[in-house]
């Protein structure tokens, strides 16, 4: 896969931080810059409410993804519902495809927008799999 | 769901924010399709992923294929299912008085907007880097049923185009012109068929 540039990480990232609204936009990160920035894809959670189809579909692409040698982490953000990842929603269809659940980092919006952007940073260079992992599915 | 002011959105192809999504050895970016973003953020417009269809049918690790190999009974109901899935979103938004805008991935199989990959009798054993295919004007498999689901609930067809990754030639810089033109050029809604195609 020589000539394929992907970056092998998946980024579960909820709606609020992906069109973020007026009032929290200059107090968070931007975390599409500091997704694209870390090499990460992005799946986008939808906004809060019953959204029962659309999240099967999302597990079934973090089940794929999961259990073939990609990364997947979750982009979680303070005071949403859930975290307005669908939490409660999302770790039982997981669980039911035999996906471990992803590790969760949660962007504080009452927090400094520039130091919120450094440990978003910090935690997505910081996860990967493990080596062996990614030896024997990333050719 | 917040619906203040009218407002821009873009609906786009899964792999325009992750590229994991692309068949072997398609991904051009680690992650975001960054000029994609750019132009799309820039203009205000908010974002809305559509799901992958190929990715959850036939897996991260299946080969590329033609228009006429997913064209079976079995995809088009997957991808029916995964247009029922996004569709009340796009609804919502189109009853809020949005401006929605569609931004496939022209010369995709599925995602194709202007244009789909076509090749009649491929089948059988894969025979890389032989193989070839036609480029052919044409929806792509998940966009005919995504826009068939859109109108069944009686919503007007929405203004698309392609980001043309998967024209065989890949252009970033004329692909960027094209969909900025798009962008800034598409003021009759229901028109669809984008400008400035370019074939490669």
């Amino acid at each position: 896969m020589s000539s394929d540039s992907r970056g092998w990480r998946v980024a579960l990232v909820p709606e609020a931080l992906i069109n973020p609204p007026e009032r929290l936009r200059a107090s968070l990160p931007d975390a599409l810059n500091v997704l694209e920035a870390s090499g990460y894809g992005v799946l986008q959670l939808p906004p809060p409410g019953p959204h029962d189809l659309l999240m099967a579909v999302i597990a079934d692409q973090v089940e794929e993804y999961a259990h073939h040698g990609y990364a997947v982490a979750a982009i979680g953000l303070r005071g949403e519902p859930g975290s307005g990842l669908h939490w409660r929603r999302l770790a039982p269809l997981l669980r039911h495809r035999s996906v471990s659940l992803p590790p969760r980092h949660i962007v504080r919006p009452d927090a400094d927008a520039a130091g919120e952007t450094q440990r978003l940073t910090a935690f997505l260079a910081g996860y990967d799999l493990p080596s062996e992992e990614q030896r024997r599915w990333r050719l | 769901m917040e619906h203040n002011a009218p407002r821009k959105v873009a609906l786009i192809a899964n792999c325009l924010l992750n590229q994991n999504a692309k068949v072997c050895e398609g991904a051009n970016y680690r992650g975001l399709v960054s000029p994609v973003i750019e132009a799309l953020r820039s203009r205000g417009y908010l974002l809305l992923q559509l799901p992958c269809p190929e990715l959850a049918f036939a897996g991260v690790r299946r080969w590329w294929a033609v228009y006429e190999q997913y064209d079976t009974p079995v995809y088009r109901a997957h991808c029916r299912r995964l247009a029922q899935a996004i569709a009340p979103l796009v609804e919502s938004h189109l009853r809020a008085g949005a401006e929605v805008v569609l931004i496939g991935l022209d010369g995709s199989p599925s995602t194709g907007v202007r244009f789909t990959s076509s090749k009649p009798d491929w089948g059988g054993r894969p025979n890389r880097p032989l193989d070839d295919w036609d480029i052919v004007p044409g929806r792509g498999i998940w966009i005919e049923e995504l826009e068939a689901e859109l109108a069944r609930r009686g919503l007007p067809a929405l203004p698309a185009t392609g980001w043309a990754l998967d024209m065989g030639r890949f252009d970033e810089a004329g692909a960027r012109r094209d969909l900025e033109q798009f962008l800034d050029g598409h003021d009759s809604p229901g028109g669809s068929s984008g400008t400035g195609a370019e074939r490669s």
